[in-house]
Order: structure tokens, then C-alpha cells, then sequence
């Protein structure tokens, strides 16, 4: 690992600094560590944001939920304010990747590296979950599904934090499921269903999760979606592999939607 | 090279170091202070061989910077014995003969003892899911699986002042 200088603010101004000085955020380290070892990044300065008290914490806050950028999986799992309001983060989080990135890993960081297979990424878009960022100058708040460009390809500038997640509060019916015999999962599938629709997510397929939106659950068409969806061959599988495991996860996604309680 | 102080708790005992930014926490452990229960083998936190906790949390020591403990407290396989012997996961272990080449095991014991922290009676598909970061290549998993529930037996029997045997 090449060196680097190791600044550790305590609060966001101080924080928002030492970006506009190329400074790299870091919290978990569970991602940007191993990219660094292997040589893959070489930021000059690290800016750790664990000192920072009011990135930590999971609130409620004018019909949102709020999770602060040093919030970890195993916190978001266990909240009982994403438990009740959204329950495809909690269950993504719950089972993404080992317990020890769950204890370690922030969400703030799992979406600003934005692994194309990422749970979290999978949860949040069908949330339709939208992200604070704020630089030295400016802030401003993006749409997670605009946020994220591609394989580990986001909109945020250098000199920005990523300062939390927000997450509508709505009344909804949803589903989470995954399927990983290897290291990484094979396919990743959140469907909600409110209001305004039903939306189903598939990730890890392809170099970036798709969105397909429905009148309701019963209009889901699973073959279509299959049909759809941008897929990239790689250990995971095949091309015609991978179509026909997310025709089948879907299925049991909507059926799963369709059983499940309220939530 | 830079270097930042830190002033920790390693298994209880207060360290002061200048620690290499670049150092990982596992190459301190072992390097610096000695401590080479904690094992490096993928060096990418997907074995579990290298589990310390940090803060009472399990984290993967090789991946995590060594400079990252400042104010912290570090629990090694090393401290979790004391004078009046195994703990109950340790004891476990070996009365299920839970291993057999041993390199993966201070890792898995780390790693059950936080579960058994977090959740004292486990269900046997808790126990897999909370283990699948933990490689074995031994292949021992069910002596494993099979240690945890009966060190979580031992210890609600422990707490509830009933003998076991």
C-alpha cells in the first residue's frame, strides 16, 4: 500500500476541507482498504470520518428516514425505524456480504464505491431512497438512481461528502431476496409495492441494477423483466444463466411481496 | 513515510505506538506486538482467519488499518482465556474436536464468541449464516456448528447456576 497522510476531523466543516484539499473519505475501510492494497487507488490523503458525531445515527425527520454516513449495515439492520418502514434495506443489510463488513461497513461508503453487486444499491433504488452531499461551497441532495452512474461510477465530485441517506416514509408491501453460492451474489431482487406502483430492482446481473416499474404487483411480468434487463457474463454465470435465474427470483420475489405482511 | 501515535488497549494492557499509516492492523498485531494467534490468509476479509475485535466488534484485522484503533479497545484470540482457563467456546471447541489443522480456528472462535455475545441461544441456521465469512478449508463446518451450540448450552446452564455435563 502506497502512503498516504491520515487527517481525522471531528465535524463535517472540518471534514469538507480537507476534501477540497484531495482529501478521499473513508469510514469502514471495507471496500477502499483491499482497492488500496492491491494498488488500485493511491489517494494522497485519507479523511476518516469516524470521529464526525453527527454522521453516526439512524432518525426519523419530516416523513423520511435518515441515515447518517457513518451508519453501518448491522446498525441498519437492527433499527427498528427501517424494520418498520423499510424492510428490504433492513433484509439486504442483514445478509450482504460476512458479519464482519456488516459490523464495519457503512452504507454511505457501499454506495459511493457502488460495486456493481451491491445489496445496498439493489434496497436503496427501490426505495427510491435519494443522498445528501456537501462540499466546502455547496450542497445539494440526488436521487440514488441518478447517483450512481455505473460499475463504480457515481456523481459525486471529489470535493463532496456523501452526508446521509434519505428514505421516504411510505405505506408499502415489499420483498427482498438474493441468491450467492459464491463470493458475490449471483442476483439481488427488492420489489415494493405503495401507492404509486409497484417497483422491482434487479441487481448484481449487470454492471448496474435495473428499475422496472408496474401499475401494481399483479402486472409484474417476470419474463419481461428477464427479457430486459442489462446482463454481463462473468463468473456468476452466462448470459442465458443469469436471464433465467432473474426470471425465477423475481417470481419468488412477487410471490413473497404477495404473502408478506405490510411493511 | 507518515505516521500517526496511538494509544490503545490491546487483550487489556495499554500500548502507545507511532504506527505507519499504511500499516494494517493484523501486521501490527503480529509484527509489532507479537500476537500471531491472529492469522493472515486471503488478505481480503473473506476467511475470517485474521478476526480480532475492535470495540467489541468482529472486524477482519486485514483490512482494517492499524492506525485505526487509536482510543480503542483490541480483544485478540490471545485474551480470551484467562487464569481460570478456556472460555466456554475455546473448551467447546476442543471437547467437539472443532478443528483439525488449526489455522482457521482462532478466527472461527472469534467470530463465535461474538455471535454467542449478540445472541446467547442461536438457532443451528444462525450460527451458519453468522459463520459464512469463515473459511475452513479442512472442511470441519458441523463439528463447528456443533461447538457453538453446545458452548451456548454450557453458558446458559453456566447462568442459570444448573450443573451440565
Amino acid at each position: 500500500m502506497a502512503d498516504f497522510e491520515l487527517r481525522r476531523p471531528t465535524s463535517v466543516a472540518e471534514a469538507v476541507e480537507h476534501l477540497a484539499e484531495g482529501g478521499l473519505p473513508y469510514c469502514g475501510g471495507t471496500e477502499l482498504i483491499p482497492v488500496m492494497q492491491l494498488g488500485l487507488m493511491a489517494p494522497d490523503i485519507l479523511v476518516d470520518l469516524k470521529r464526525i458525531e453527527p454522521l453516526g445515527g439512524i432518525r426519523e425527520d419530516a416523513a423520511e428516514i435518515v441515515l447518517g454516513a457513518r451508519v453501518t449495515h448491522d446498525e441498519t439492520a437492527a433499527s427498528p425505524l427501517v424494520r418498520r418502514h423499510a424492510r428490504v434495506l433492513a433484509e439486504a443489510t442483514s445478509r450482504l456480504g460476512n458479519a464482519r463488513v456488516r459490523a464495519t461497513g457503512t452504507l454511505a461508503g457501499n454506495i459511493c464505491f457502488a460495486e456493481p453487486r451491491s445489496d445496498v444499491l439493489t434496497a436503496l433504488l427501490a426505495l427510491e431512497a435519494r443522498v445528501d452531499l456537501r462540499s466546502a461551497t455547496d450542497s445539494r441532495t440526488v436521487d440514488v438512481a441518478d447517483f450512481v452512474e455505473g460499475p463504480f461510477a457515481t456523481v459525486r465530485q471529489e470535493e463532496e461528502l456523501l452526508e446521509a441517506i434519505r428514505i421516504p416514509v411510505r405505506a408499502s408491501r415489499s420483498s427482498y431476496i438474493r441468491f450467492q453460492p459464491g463470493e458475490y451474489p449471483t442476483v439481488t431482487v427488492a420489489a415494493v409495492q405503495g401507492d404509486g406502483g409497484c417497483r422491482v430492482v434487479v441487481g448484481a446481473v449487470g454492471e448496474i441494477p435495473g428499475v422496472f416499474t408496474f401499475p401494481s404487483a399483479e402486472d409484474v411480468d417476470a419474463a419481461e423483466i428477464a427479457a430486459q434487463v442489462d446482463v454481463t457474463e462473468d463468473l456468476g454465470g452466462r448470459e442465458d444463466y443469469k436471464r433465467h435465474v432473474t426470471e425465477v427470483f423475481v417470481r419468488r420475489a412477487m410471490a413473497q411481496l404477495a404473502e408478506g405482511s405490510a411493511a | 513515510m507518515s505516521e500517526t501515535l496511538v494509544r490503545t488497549t490491546v487483550n487489556g494492557r495499554p500500548v502507545e505506538a507511532r504506527i505507519p499509516n499504511r500499516m494494517l492492523l493484523v501486521e501490527f498485531l503480529r509484527d509489532r506486538l507479537g500476537l500471531t494467534g491472529t492469522k493472515v490468509s486471503c488478505g481480503m476479509q473473506v476467511c475470517g482467519a485474521c478476526t480480532v475485535f475492535v470495540d467489541e466488534r468482529p472486524v477482519s484485522s486485514c483490512g482494517v488499518l492499524a492506525c485505526d484503533i487509536d482510543g480503542a479497545d483490541v480483544v485478540t484470540v490471545e485474551g480470551l482465556a484467562t487464569d481460570d482457563g478456556l472460555t466456554p467456546v475455546q473448551q467447546a471447541f476442543v471437547d467437539c474436536s472443532a478443528l483439525q489443522c488449526g489455522f482457521c480456528t482462532p478466527g472461527f472462535v472469534m467470530m463465535c464468541t461474538a455471535l454467542l455475545r449478540k445472541t446467547p441461544n442461536p438457532t443451528e441456521e444462525q450460527v451458519a449464516h453468522h459463520l459464512e465469512g469463515n473459511l475452513c478449508r479442512c472442511t470441519g463446518y458441523e463439528p463447528i456448528v456443533e461447538a457453538v451450540m453446545h458452548a451456548a448450552e454450557s453458558m446458559s446452564s453456566a447462568e442459570s447456576g444448573t450443573r451440565h455435563d
